[in-house]
């Protein structure tokens, strides 16, 4: 067993780091596969309690997707996803200047959109909102879901493509 | 267009060509909108202090189990078996073994046993008995000296070297020194089994051995040892017995020049004051003595 804690996650500063990098991320990540806030939260949990159990054995450049490993097994088995139930933000907050038929019609768009996507397979969901939300670059959502950068691309481009057809009810 | 062009359009890899055509297409608007949309989405509200505060109780809990492990536990038990069992085994022996009392020289030891019986141990004497089996037999072996008031009961024994005195209840005093045994009662009766023979002593009696020789009963008016109230008192006993006395009461020395020690003593001395005792040994028997120091010498009167 490696017990030099500069080279593993066993050191305080390098776990937190670790935690506050990533733990978010892994939220979400559980969040967009099944739709459920408490388990994508007991998924934080048990992986970075996992991380710790076996930080000696993990060094820092893999801490991050041993937890996303761990995080996703934990549902490994779960058939059935609830609905994604996803916030919007208003960032450009001068509202006030919309008519009130372009917030309607804004508003009924963004609940298209959100049946939208509960009704994507659970990847392609997972990969988009990764890339939309969380600003993932496809080669970090490969790595994530350990496959091919392409993959991912196809998936986004499947998504997309879905998106659209679901919304315009094709 | 290339193969995935959507996901290369979200990435910027698309050709400046490309772009102009995809942006002729009519689902172009619909997919802008759709990203536009998606652009202002969220996730669920992730408190990470929250979630880092239940991480590391969880992982305090994991370190305490972990490093503590069950081996301290272990050592714990272990150390508290070895306790427990010292302590039985000492418990046992203990219980097993006799109390035992005793006196050096100069020295008087009042004491009560288990069954409220008083026991006064004289100078240089040792008494022994068992506290655990005293309810089925209350049984005690003496060396020396010792006046036994015994309260009421099942037959209470006292094993000498020289005999075995039993009684049911009584006061009485067993002496037993070299080649003497004398067994005084006070009140009851006494039987005193010496040689294998029994002798029923009744009170105000005193039964008597010297130099293996059984004396009559001699009657006894004091109505406890004087011993016990600091008097040494002899009935023609030999004075060597009473200079043993001596040497015993006061811690001293004695030795004799021309004295016929097998001279008869009838008289007593106190245990206190020395001088008071010499001289009431020496006058009656006509003889001298000098102190010096623990040291005392007797010696015939020219």
């Amino acid at each position: 067993m490696n017990i030099d804690n500069h080279n593993n996650v066993c050191e305080e500063k390098i776990y937190n780091q670790v935690f506050t990098t990533n733990s978010k991320t892994v939220f979400n990540y559980i969040y967009y596969k099944f739709g459920n806030e408490e388990k994508a939260y007991d998924a934080v949990q048990e992986a970075f309690v996992k991380l710790w159990e076996n930080c000696a054995k993990v060094v820092p450049s893999k801490a991050k997707a041993y937890v996303y490993t761990i995080a996703n097994n934990l549902y490994l088995n779960m058939i059935k996803a609830d609905k994604v139930r996803l916030k919007y933000a208003h960032l450009n907050t001068d509202v006030s200047n919309e008519t009130p038929e372009f917030l309607l019609e804004e508003k009924q768009f963004q609940e298209k959109l959100e049946r939208a996507l509960a009704s994507l397979p659970e990847n392609q969901r997972t990969t988009f909102l990764l890339n939309r939300i969380d600003k993932k670059k496809y080669a970090e959502i490969a790595e994530l879901e350990g496959v091919s950068v392409k993959a991912i691309e196809k998936r986004m481009h499947l998504a997309l493509k879905s998106l659209r057809e679901h919304i315009n009810g094709i | 267009m290339q193969e995935n062009y959507l996901a290369k359009w979200l990435n910027n890899e698309l050709t400046e060509e490309e772009i102009i055509q995809f942006k002729k297409t009519e689902e172009y608007t619909s997919y802008h909108k759709i990203i536009t949309a998606s652009n202002n989405l969220q996730a669920p509200e992730f408190d990470q202090e929250k979630a880092l505060q239940a991480i590391n109780n969880k992982r305090n809990t994991i370190k305490e189990t972990k490093v503590v492990k069950l081996n301290p536990l272990k050592k714990y038990i272990s150390i508290a078996a070895a306790v427990l069992l010292i302590c039985s085994l000492g418990y046992f022996y203990t219980t097993t073994l006799d109390q035992t009392i005793s006196t050096d020289y100069a020295q008087n030891n009042e004491f009560v046993l288990p069954d409220n019986s008083e026991v006064i141990l004289n100078a240089e004497s040792k008494i022994a008995y068992n506290k655990n089996s005293w309810d089925k037999k209350r049984d005690v072996s003496l060396e020396g000296e010792a006046f036994f008031k015994v309260a009421k009961g099942e037959k209470f024994t006292v094993t000498t070297n020289q005999g075995i005195i039993s009684v049911l209840g009584t006061q009485f005093n067993v002496e037993t020194r070299t080649n003497f045994f004398e067994v005084t009662c006070y009140e009851g009766l006494v039987n005193v089994n010496y040689n294998g023979k029994d002798y029923k002593v009744p009170g105000g009696t005193s039964f008597m051995v010297i130099n293996g020789n059984v004396a009559p009963l001699s009657h006894v008016k004091t109505l406890v040892p004087s011993w016990t109230l600091n008097e040494s008192t002899f009935k023609s006993i030999p004075l060597e017995f009473v200079f043993n006395e001596l040497q015993r009461q006061f811690n001293l020395t004695v030795t004799t020049k021309n004295v016929n020690t097998k001279q008869l003593y009838t008289g007593s001395f106190n245990n206190k004051d020395l001088e008071l005792a010499l001289k009431s040994i020496s006058i009656p028997s006509k003889i001298s003595y000098t102190l010096e120091e623990n040291k005392v010498l007797f010696y015939a009167q020219e």
